[in-house]
């Protein structure tokens, strides 16, 4: 099958992602790249351009740059940069061109660390994987580098957690986050940190205060299995929509006891029939609406994702597609589909089609 | 204008001999050209005792667009004119895509329609191992690829992966195979194993060179032994492979 693009767009890549999940935590995050990155970033992924300030800087690797590795110049740009911004902390990102070359990254990162005193890190993209593997490595090594050891003990009543992956690619503007933490609240958890939106990179330091992880994208999953390593938090997957957070309230409380084998409450007690309905993408968000979907309609619901490395996050009825080709022929019997709507022209003519926007998929064309 | 391009094992004596074919050619009265392709930028030294030609790469790094063509040519011994591509540091950048820039660079800049020379050597770093150093046999760039290889295994084996990588781009309107040049290094059965190769290819060894004391007394002197023995045997060998080469180009014309 071709995985070639005729009609529908696709999806952010991850030097996008990386960005897109450091934007609110005071670091510096450099692409190294002549200017497309920088373009396609500010202009399409990151909805919080113009309204919210970050140090998102683009290297602008030129041609000679690029042939004599004047790796030099690009340190000494991020150099001077971070002397008048002071970061928190400086993420390298990569893109096609360095990824040619076997620019050495971890090396520049080391460098730039000891010259300037300022955290510095490789964030590994090549501008060829889509915004999870991207938005998910780069939280993965705030959650290596950054998390701090709890000071005290905690304090046996609380119950508390920190939502992992939460990015305006697959979650929009902050007030939908503010509904997932308030669905959470209602059940009596205390959100100690969000990944990455609405919080400063002190709150995640503090992320081993709380009792557990809620997983609530797949960008999140990285993270959540370091902090697992380091700290023993157990995690959850899911996404606490309205229907699904009592679920997901009562697994995050047995993982506080213990660590699931299956921590995908979504995919739990799902109905085995064939799919009445069909959505289509990332599958934590796009799998727990499908469960409450089942759980609210009694309509049997399936999953289709065009996401790389997110067959674990998905259940029996759903599918990974990569291309427009598989996917279009995998909606050919589809009769509700509940996608982004730039989804539509490659839907049968006769099916029902349900708009939900992915920032991820359209940008901010339907951001209002 | 005939063009040629030499490939052929790293330390195989691919600039020395280029160099002396160059002076040799530049005797008879033609312009000749000689352009290193080699981070390394050394490949015209011999023709300028010693002093090196600022590199193609380096000037444009420097110079962005303010370079000029003149900043990046010298003449060297018998009115060759000596370009350097150069590359980056060891260790990092691009040395391949370094190689396609500065050849463009150079075409950019009117190198062969300003000197108009009638012969261009692009003197080629070791073996084709990436896109860039198959730059010098594209379309546009040189029309006859020769490969100097000894009776060596490791310069064979070196020989026949160029060859090979000449064969593959025949439906892409690349330079031909020329031939094989031996540069004698005096192992056992030298000349049977190259016209072996040399059969492989369909092909025939167009030149073969002798081991002589005189070439490394001549690079202690940093110039061409055409310089520093113009009478000697050696001298004589290399007159008669630049003649061979040249009639071989110059059948294609």
């Amino acid at each position: 099958m071709r995985q070639s693009y005729r009609i529908i767009p696709i999806y952010t890549a991850d030097v996008s992602g990386v960005c897109s999940a450091l934007y609110e935590l005071g670091g510096m995050t450099v692409m190294h790249d002549p200017s497309g990155c920088n373009s396609t970033y500010n202009t399409h992924d990151e909805i919080r351009w113009y309204d919210q300030d970050s140090l998102i800087f683009i290297s602008g690797l030129t041609e000679i740059d690029a042939i004599l590795g004047n790796d030099r110049k690009f340190i000494d740009d991020i150099e001077h940069a971070a002397r008048e911004l002071h970061p928190k902390f400086i993420a390298l990102a990569g893109s096609p061109i360095p990824f040619m070359n076997g620019t050495d990254f971890p090396a520049i990162a080391r460098v730039i660390e000891v010259e300037t005193g300022i955290p510095a890190f490789p964030v590994p993209t090549n501008g060829m994987h889509d915004y999870v593997y991207g938005a998910g490595i780069a939280l993965e090594e705030i959650a290596k580098r950054f998390v701090e050891v709890p000071d005290s003990k905690k304090d046996g009543s609380s119950r508390s957690v920190n939502l992992l992956g939460v990015t305006p690619l697959d979650f929009g503007p902050q007030e939908n986050v503010e509904l997932l933490k308030a669905n959470l609240e209602q059940y009596g958890w205390k959100v100690v940190s969000t990944w990455a939106m609405g919080d400063e990179l002190e709150t995640l330091q503090r992320s081993a205060e709380a009792d557990v992880n809620l997983v609530v994208s797949a960008v999140g999953l990285r993270a959540a299995k370091v902090l697992r390593e380091k700290f023993g938090m157990p995690y959850v997957v899911g996404t606490p929509n309205q229907w699904m957070v009592e679920e997901i309230s009562n697994a995050l409380d047995k993982a506080g006891v213990r660590q699931p084998e299956q921590p995908t409450v979504y995919l739990q007690n799902r109905m085995q029939q064939d799919a009445d309905i069909t959505l289509i993408g990332e599958p934590v968000t796009m799998g727990s609406l499908a469960a409450g979907i089942e759980k609210k309609y009694g309509c049997a619901v399936r999953v289709l994702c065009p996401l790389k490395e997110c067959e674990a996050l998905l259940g029996g009825k759903d599918k990974v597609l990569l291309g427009e080709e598989a996917m279009e022929e995998a909606l050919k019997d589809a009769k509700i589909i509940v996608a982004d709507p730039l989804y539509r022209p490659i839907c049968p003519k006769n099916s029902s089609f349900y708009e939900l926007p992915h920032v991820a998929f359209s940008g901010r064309i339907y951001i209002r | 204008m005939i063009r040629i391009a030499v490939y052929g094992k790293g330390g195989i004596g691919k600039s020395t001999t280029v160099s002396n074919v160059a002076a040799a050619l530049a005797e008879t009265g033609l312009k000749v050209m000689q352009i290193g392709c080699d981070p390394k930028a050394d490949s015209t030294i011999l023709l300028r005792h010693g002093e090196a030609v600022p590199a193609v790469l380096d000037l444009y790094n420097e110079k962005k667009q303010a370079l000029q063509l003149e900043d990046m040519i010298r003449i060297g011994y018998n009115g060759v004119i000596c370009v350097e591509a150069g590359g980056p540091t060891p260790g990092l950048g691009c040395a391949g895509r370094g190689i396609i820039t500065a050849l463009e660079k150079l075409k950019e800049l009117g190198a062969y329609d300003v000197y108009k020379p009638d012969v261009v050597i692009y003197d080629v770093l070791g073996d084709v191992v990436c896109g860039g150093f198959s730059m010098p046999m594209r379309n546009g760039y040189a029309d006859k690829v020769f490969i100097i290889t000894s009776g060596e295994n490791m310069a064979i084996h070196a020989a026949a992966n160029i060859a090979m990588a000449v064969d593959n781009f025949k439906n892409r309107g690349y330079a031909e195979l020329g031939g094989f040049i031996l540069n004698r290094r005096n192992v056992p059965r030298e000349e049977e194993k190259v016209e072996e190769l040399a059969e492989d290819f369909r092909t025939s060894v167009i030149g073969t060179l002798s081991h002589s004391e005189q070439v490394p007394l001549s690079e202690e002197q940093k110039k061409t032994l055409m310089e520093c023995y113009p009478d000697s045997a050696m001298a004589g060998e290399y007159r008669t492979l630049a003649n061979q080469m040249y009639a071989i180009c110059r059948e294609d014309v």
